[in-house]
């Protein structure tokens, strides 16, 4: 019995310091992306076609859910607040919901499943194919020629993909308002203008940037250390992108708790 | 042949390397000088390829010492290491190529990484090279999931030697090649040697191989060197383990 218990402390006790090993690897692997990152050379052409792969692509995807989110949202608050004033409301609970939560979060989990995917079995299968040992003996460093773009790409990606994300939510709103709900376009459209705050857009522009770090550098992690063949490409996969996902909304709690709250 | 006026390249003293606890190889101790080949060979998992990342940095030995060019590479910074690097020509026993990157593009990648080239003129100096391997232009703009195995592999020993590396380390570079074509590789790799006075370490499983391009062959056996010695003499020794290696093929190779 007394042994029993011994060895479930004694796992408990690994996996916990497993875990910490684990964040503190990935600190240091995130620190040296970033060196890696702002120091020469970069690899324009790794930049550019990551910035194709991350931004234009994940487009539809994104456009699609935040329309989407935008009409959902006016729906529903109208059904709430259906007496008075409803323009107003409808076309503000809209305009705050997708710029400060919904926009980021949305665009956050679709780039995760999306590119964070790709880039973990990109990495992983050339991690464990010793394509990545191969490039260490041709002049060139791993971490520059591979992380370093897409770190980089995720950066300048992800906040713009919110934005245009942001856009289409809120004419989603705005095409249930007007075509759904007969509001009074010029109403509905000056009501959004009133309540649109820069502090409301930069809170969505902090939180695309900190979502395009984390799914970039988790992703990269992730696939860096894959092991065992396909297995390990798998593993690398799913943890990438439901570590990725897991953060990005855990994260836009404490960020809104800190700064905006 | 007396080699000590010779350069040396590679020296190698007491290296040992564990994986948890297993010894994979201990006591390892060998020279490789200027303009030789030297043929490693041995069972499976003896940890030949093992051997060949200790010595190209991949991995760390637990002990000893591994000097390139006179230069003790245990523990170098990291970009005296990348400066060594470069010297090196490997091709991994899988053969490792971009799998995003056509056949030219992998060709003539670490040449590209130093200056700059054009796309017609990187696809010239990639054709360039692998004529010589018995390739044509018409995989150039191929990927490397396009191109047979035997391709695969040739193309990423044209990758090892595109830059003109002094030290060239192959791993398996014959292994699942047709006969001939396995010839005309040793045949490659004997020439890289004389042209650019390279020296050659090439793991391998064929005594044909070992025949046709070694200077000096080691058997790695029981985690350590236990023979060394020339090709020729391969048919003379007693030991065991050379024997067994030897009786697989036909002894008038070694006449
Ligand atoms: N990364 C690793 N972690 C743990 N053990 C390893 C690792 N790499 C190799 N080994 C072990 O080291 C031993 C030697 O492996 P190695 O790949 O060097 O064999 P080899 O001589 O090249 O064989 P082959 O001729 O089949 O290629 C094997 O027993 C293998 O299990
Ligand atoms: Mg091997």
């Amino acid at each position: 019995m007394k042994k029993r218990i011994l060895n479930i402390l004694e796992s408990i006790g690994y996996t916990c310091i497993r875990f910490l090993s684990q964040i503190g690897n990935f600190f240091i692997f995130c620190i040296s992306s970033i060196f890696w990152a702002i120091r020469p050379p970069w690899y324009f052409k790794q930049i550019h076609s990551q910035i194709i792969d991350i931004g234009y692509f994940s487009l539809p995807v994104v456009g699609l859910t935040t329309f989407f989110s935008g009409m959902v949202l006016a729906l529903q608050t109208s059904i709430g607040f259906s007496e008075f004033n409803s323009e107003s409301t409808v076309a503000r609970v809209v305009l705050t919901s997708i710029t400060k939560e919904l926009g980021p979060v949305l665009t956050g989990l679709m780039v995760a499943g999306r590119v964070g995917a790709k880039m973990a079995a990109e990495i992983a299968t050339m991690k464990v194919t010793e394509q990545i040992d191969a490039l260490g003996t041709l002049g060139t460093r791993p971490m520059q020629y591979l992380i370093a773009p897409k770190l980089i790409a995720s950066l300048i990606c992800v906040p713009f993909l919110v934005l245009i994300g942001n856009t289409i939510g809120i004419l989603g709103g705005y095409v249930i308002a007007i075509y759904k709900l007969d509001f009074n376009p010029d109403l509905y459209l000056y009501a959004t203008i009133e309540h649109l705050y820069w502090i409301d857009v930069v809170q969505g522009l902090v939180k695309a940037s900190i979502f395009g770090f984390l799914i970039s550098m988790l992703s990269c992690y992730f696939g860096y250390n894959a092991s065992r063949g396909a297995e390990g490409v798998g593993y690398a996969t799913t943890s990438a992108v439901v570590t990725s996902s897991v953060m990005i909304l855990t994260s836009t709690y404490i960020i809104t708790a800190l700064f905006f709250g | 042949m007396d080699q000590s006026y010779k350069k040396k390249k590679i020296e190698i003293r007491n290296l040992t390397k564990k994986f948890n606890e297993k010894i994979i190889l201990k006591n390892i101790n060998f020279d490789l000088y200027e303009g030789e080949s030297l043929a490693i060979i041995g069972a499976s998992g003896s940890g030949k390829s093992v051997l060949l990342k200790n010595i190209i940095g991949l991995l760390k030995p637990e002990a000893g010492s591994i000097k390139i060019n006179n230069v003790e590479t245990v523990n170098l910074s990291r970009s005296k290491r990348e400066n060594l690097l470069l010297e090196l020509g490997i091709t991994f026993q899988h053969g490792a190529l971009f799998d995003s990157l056509t056949i030219w593009e992998n060709v003539i990648f670490k040449i590209q990484r130093i200056n700059k080239l054009s796309k017609i003129d990187g696809q010239k100096l990639a054709l360039d090279i692998i004529k010589n391997l018995g390739l044509g232009s018409d995989i150039l703009n191929l990927y490397p999931s396009e191109i047979s195995g035997g391709m695969q592999k040739r193309i990423a020993i044209a990758r090892a030697i595109s830059s003109d590396p002094s030290i060239l380390l192959f791993d398996e570079p014959t292994s699942g090649l047709d006969p001939v074509t396995g010839s005309v590789i040793d045949e490659l790799i004997v020439k890289s040697v004389k042209r650019l006075c390279a020296s050659a370490i090439t793991i391998t499983h064929d005594m044909a191989s070992v025949s046709r391009i070694a200077d000096k062959v080691i058997l790695i056996d029981d985690q350590t060197i236990s023979w060394t010695g020339k090709p020729n003499e391969m048919l003379k020794s007693n030991n065991a383990k050379i024997q067994q290696f030897i009786k697989a093929l036909n002894p008038k190779l070694f006449k």
